[in-house]
This record gives structure tokens, sequence and C-alpha cells, in this order.
């Protein structure tokens, strides 16, 4: 599990820890079933207070992501397509609306902004495709 | 039973007429982590000298474990551990000399517990201390202030010289070694960017008094930045909880610590536009708790 605390951002730690493990069940890094870090392993790793991993494993298993197995350890519950469409969509607003408030103050028009989302979309889509040499449909929500 | 490690009440101390402490509150809880920041000079070693009973305060009270650090300081001693800034240790001495020299002033030494720590923390004790490296002499520090297994331990800005390897490292010695034992943690640090990821509870010195106090995490929830452009007739020191004040032209910027939906509300009405609002990073919450401006400016002619 591979997690990175960034400490010039105005997002609290056990914030940025919260949405690194969502997203990385999201995104399918971490399955159903995976074994994560104990409280005190990932403390140690990211240099962290014990009760900040605590905070952030209650919170993961309030919303079913995670399983706390008692004497056992910390599995991954949620399977990727089991992260509601809702909750994706939460986790793209926030950099979008960063994005909206750039182009309202760059003087940016609305279909000029979104023009280039699509083509940054594309752009991406086409170097992940060549990479895989997979098939050329785009992720489904 | 009390929960409280540390207790500290309306506490001053003066050196001559400088008045270093000038009414300090503090409550550690048990078991906590607690960051104590503030710039140099700020007072934080004069705060810590009183809570070791090396001087009495000029007035108020602190207490460590619900007795009086100066009255008891001989049997406060004897529950804490404590590790001091660059500490200096004798250089002739061999590492294993000097837990048999430091141990021998504590009836409950645990001489198989160091001799765990001195394996775990990469020590020799055959090296003599003045070949220690500045991240060993930490470390040997660090056993000092344990092998008589404290309740509370103080830290004062233990880091300090360390290269960001050797302070990470100390970093998780103080989860491992202390907050997994159950052991209260005061540390006194002046980068709050450090003490962040470790601590439970945050307090900030200023000027001889605590300008901040709270959770951790409560620290970046609250604070917030707002620009915008005031009515000619708002009342802008009348803002709660205002920790810094820029004026730039027609627009300002205010830094307000525990902002809620009411402090939002508040700030439209003051405003004549829409109002931008950022939360901040922790240098930039250090900086406005502690040298913000809390007065208006006058208006700019014209």
């Amino acid at each position: 599990m591979f997690i990175r605390i960034e400490p010039s951002s105005s997002v609290p730690i056990y914030r940025q820890i919260i949405d690194q493990i969502r997203y990385q069940v999201a995104a399918g890094i971490l399955k159903k079933g995976d074994k994560v870090l104990s409280v005190r392993e990932l403390a140690l790793q990211l240099a962290v207070n014990q009760n900040t991993i605590l905070k952030v494993y209650n919170e993961l298993c309030r919303e079913n992501v995670l399983k706390i197995e008692r004497g056992e350890g910390t599995y991954v519950l949620a399977e990727q397509h089991t992260i509601s469409t809702q909750e994706k969509r939460d986790m793209l607003a926030g950099p979008l609306r960063q994005a909206a408030a750039l182009a309202i103050q760059l003087d940016i028009p609305l279909d000029l902004a979104a023009q280039l989302l699509h083509s940054e979309y594309e752009t991406i889509l086409a170097q992940r495709n060549s990479l895989s040499g997979g098939s050329k449909e785009s992720p489904h929500v | 039973m009390t929960d409280t490690a540390i207790e500290i009440k309306n506490l001053h101390f003066s050196y001559g007429r400088r008045k270093v402490l000038t009414g300090v509150n503090l409550n550690v809880p048990k078991g906590s982590i607690f960051g104590f920041l503030g710039r140099n000079g700020a007072g934080k070693t004069t705060l810590i000298k009183t809570l070791l009973g090396l001087q009495k305060s000029s007035a108020g009270t602190a207490t460590i474990l619900g007795m009086d650090c100066f009255a008891h300081a001989l049997e406060v001693r004897k529950r804490i551990g404590y590790m001091a800034e660059d500490q200096q240790m004798y250089g002739w001495m061999t590492v294993g000399q000097i837990i048999r020299w430091v141990g021998a002033f504590y009836p409950n030494w645990d001489n198989a517990f160091t001799d765990r720590l001195v394996d775990m923390l990469r020590l020799s004790k055959q090296t003599k201390v003045r070949a220690l490296s500045k991240g060993q002499n930490s470390s040997l520090a660090l056993l000092l202030a344990l092998g008589h297994h404290p309740e509370l331990v103080i830290l004062d800005d233990p880091t300090l010289g360390l290269d960001p390897i050797a302070r990470k490292d100390f970093l998780r010695r103080v989860i491992d070694l202390l907050q997994s034992n159950g052991v209260t943690v005061f540390f006194s640090s002046h980068l709050l960017y450090e003490i962040e990821p470790v601590a439970d509870h945050i307090a900030i010195l200023d000027d001889g008094v605590i300008r901040k106090c709270g959770k951790t995490e409560m620290l970046r929830e609250t604070v917030r930045k707002f620009i915008f452009t005031p009515k000619p007739e708002a009342d802008l020191a009348s803002l709660p909880g205002l920790l810094d004040l820029t004026v730039a032209g027609d627009n300002i910027a205010v830094t307000l610590e525990q902002c809620d939906a009411q402090t939002r509300h508040k700030i439209r009405e003051l405003s004549q536009t829409a109002m931008e609002e950022s939360a901040l990073n922790l240098d930039e919450i250090f900086e406005a708790c502690v040298i913000g401006n809390k007065t208006p400016a006058p208006q700019p002619a014209g």
C-alpha cells in the first residue's frame, strides 16, 4: 500500500490518507480481500500518529471500504465496482472545481474549458491504450 | 484519578523585569502526543524548566500527574523522562558507561529494557559518546530518558540539528516506543510541519501566551482565509477569531480561526462582492497565529 502525505497541502493528514485508500479501491489497485497494513505498521511507515490511522480505518470501515477482523488484521471489503458512481463523482468534483475557478479567473469560456478537458481525456486514454495495446473503449461509469 | 498529565493554570514567569510567560493555560491529556510550538525565543524552554521544577513561577500553577512541579520536584522527576535539545553528555564515557551512570540515579531503572533499546536503536555499548553521530546522540538521549519507564516524557526540540532522515526515524521511535506504550509525550518544536503528523494536540506559544490550542486536525479544518471587497462601513475588527488582516487596494484578505457557517454569513454581509475562500497550509497557519496583523489598516485614499 503506497500512501504519500503532502505536507504543504491544506487538506488534513487523515483526510489525505482516506482519500488515497478510497481512490486505490476505486481504481482497482487495492482489491477485495487484500490485507492492508495494521494501524501500527502504517503509522510507522508514514511516521504518523497511530490515532490518525485508527481514525482513518474506523471511517473506512463505517463506509464498508475496509473490514477489521479482530485479531487477524484489516482487509479490503469493497470491490472496485461497489464504489458508487456518486462517490467517484465526488472524488472528481474537487479537482474540477479548482479547474473551473481557474477558468473563470482566466476568463476562459465554458465551451473552451470543456473542449480542453475533452482533449486531455482523449490524449491520456490514447496513451494508455497504446501502452496496454488493449481495448479502445472509454471506461464506463 | 485524573486524565490530565500536565495542567498549567495562569502561569507567569519573569527574568528580572523581562516577562517571558504572561498567563499560560494548558492541559495535556494522558496518553497523548502533545505538540508544543513556538518560534525560537517564544518561551518554550522557560516553560519546560518550570515543568522540570528548576524554577518557581511568579504566579499561577503547574502540575504534573497531579503534583506541583516545584514543591514535589523530586517525586515528579521519578515519573517523567526528559530529553534536551542538542543534549550534551560526557564525551569520554562509552554508551554502556553512561547508561550505567544515569541508571544509578533511578531506583526503578530497567537494565534489561535499556539493553533491548541499545539493540533497537542500533547503538553499541562500546562506542565513546564523543564518537556518536548527531542521530545516534539523539537516540542515546532518548534511551536515557526512558530507562526508568516514565509515564510522561518531555522532549525539548529533540530533532534540532538532525537531517530529514534521522528526524523521521526519531518521530517513528516516538510513535513506536512511547505512543504504543501509552506514555504521554510533550514535544516542543519550532516546526509545525514536523509536529503535525505525530501530534494529537497542538498548542502554539507566542509572546508569553498560548495563541492557539486544540486537536491537530482542527488547525487545518477551521482556519480559513477570505478575500473580498468590504463595504465602506464594514467593521472588520468585529470579525470573530481574527488572526490576520491584509489590505491590497480595494480587496482585503482576512484569516479567521474557528470558521463556521455563521462566520461565512457575517463576511457575506460585510462584503460588496463575491468572496473567495481558501484553506491554508501549516506554515501559513503558524504565521497567521504568531505574526498576524489584527488591526485594519486605514483605507487607502481615492
